[in-house]
């Protein structure tokens, strides 16, 4: 019994490292570009990283149920954007829409490329529909029917809305461009 | 394929393969131009979503990973000694109430006395040794010479336990003696007494042997004769 016992016992331990293995395997691959997605959704690094560390946190508790390793991507993604809907259930009237407010980004250091502040400023002002594609296909090269399983919508609605998100940020270029001009001329 | 089908694609995807936009933009510059502007575009947001990660996040989320085990594991341990502490009461309880059990087989012997008058007016046949031996029997013992003076041998019950009850005149008065099979389930006890009786017990190899006399009865000489005579098969 004992012996049994001692054999079930080293069984467990093993797959608990093995378990620790994955975790942190998944923590290295994927934390910069899942904290990234955080980002781009809400925003805000501090609120981001929030998010981010509940997502980690339900993965390790869930870690059994992944499967596929290949499929670990879309998993995190999946828990994060859940997470990120559950943070917004739960603080609705605490937040203020941030479209409205995002005049500065404090987390773009002033002597930065002109252009890429620019352009940070100008995804933010993105509507969040047109954006999460563009960071799926940008930042995870996602093809446009991963992005359509992913976010649950057809791909011709996720095609339509690649092609509306570059048409809008390409006319806010032209535009500032136009109005730099005037300005210098 | 027009102007406006030929941005829709790109818009979509700038960096697709398709040979029919490949072909597209080879024949027309202006396109060309439109596609390269979009992969330029393109880099520069990639460069733009890639925020910088703060540099301790992914100890954090390992460390938040451990803690959480460790609090898990705090939670399931505690979960453990209240099993423990339940297993402990319970055993507790059990053991309690069996040493009671025990205890009152003492008791049971003497409430028997009470009733060993009206016992012994139901026996009208004088008793002998074969009827003796024949209710011993099934304890697996016997005598060998009968005891003077036994009234009356008959089963009874102390608590749970069948044991065989002997009423026997002597010069002390009357004395009972009571044979218990041992088992595990209780233990008699070596001495006891109440107000009219006491008794005393001694151990033989598959029986109790209970002797229960009048207060201030000296039983060794009934424990001695009981002894003696009696055998036990195997």
């Amino acid at each position: 019994m004992f012996a049994r016992n001692k054999i079930d016992n080293t069984q467990v331990l093993s797959s608990m490292k093995a378990k620790h293995q994955r975790y942190e395997a998944l923590v290295k691959a994927f934390h910069a570009d899942i904290f990234r997605y955080a980002y781009w959704l809400v925003k805000d690094k501090s609120v981001a990283e929030d998010i981010v560390q509940e997502t980690f946190l339900r993965a390790w508790r869930s870690l059994d149920a992944l499967n596929d390793e290949k499929a670990a991507k879309g998993w995190l993604i999946t828990i994060l954007r859940r997470e990120n809907a559950r943070r917004f259930e739960r603080k609705q009237l605490e937040l203020v829409d941030i479209d409205d407010v995002f005049i500065h980004d404090d987390t773009q250091q002033a002597e930065g490329d002109i252009k890429e502040r620019e352009l940070h400023r100008l995804l933010g002002t993105l509507s969040i529909e047109y954006r999460e594609p563009l960071i799926l296909q940008l930042l995870f090269g996602f093809s446009g029917e991963e992005i359509a399983t992913q976010l649950d919508l057809n791909k011709n609605t996720v095609m339509t809305r690649l092609f509306r998100a570059r048409n809008q940020l390409k006319e806010a270029l032209e535009k500032q461009n136009q109005h730099r001009g005037q300005a210098n001329g | 394929m027009d102007e406006l089908e030929f941005r829709r694609r790109i818009y979509a995807d700038p960096n697709t393969t398709d040979s029919d936009l490949v072909a597209a933009a080879n024949a027309d510059e202006k396109k060309r131009a439109f596609w390269q502007e979009q992969k330029v575009l393109d880099s520069k947001l990639k460069q733009t979503f890639k925020v910088d990660v703060p540099e301790d996040l992914a100890s954090k989320l390992i460390w938040q990973q451990s803690a959480d085990e460790f609090s898990r594991y705090k939670k399931r341990s505690r979960w453990y000694v209240a099993i423990a502490a339940s297993v402990a009461f319970a055993v507790g309880i059990s053991f309690t109430m069996l040493q009671q059990q025990s205890i009152s087989l003492g008791d049971h012997a003497l409430a028997h006395m009470q009733y060993a008058d009206v016992e012994e007016s139901h026996s009208l046949l004088p008793v002998d040794l074969n009827m003796v031996n024949a209710k011993l029997a099934s304890f697996g013992a016997s005598f060998d010479t009968m005891i003077d003076g036994v009234e009356v041998a008959n089963y009874c019950h102390l608590s749970t336990v069948q044991s065989l009850h002997l009423i026997v005149d002597t010069p002390q008065g009357k004395m009972s003696v009571f044979v218990v099979p041992s088992r595990d389930n209780f233990k008699v006890p070596s001495e006891f007494e109440d107000d009219s009786f006491h008794g005393e017990s001694f151990k033989m190899q598959q029986a109790n042997i209970i002797v229960v006399g009048n207060k201030g009865s000296d039983l060794s000489t009934m424990k001695d004769a009981v002894a003696n005579r009696i055998q036990f098969s195997a």
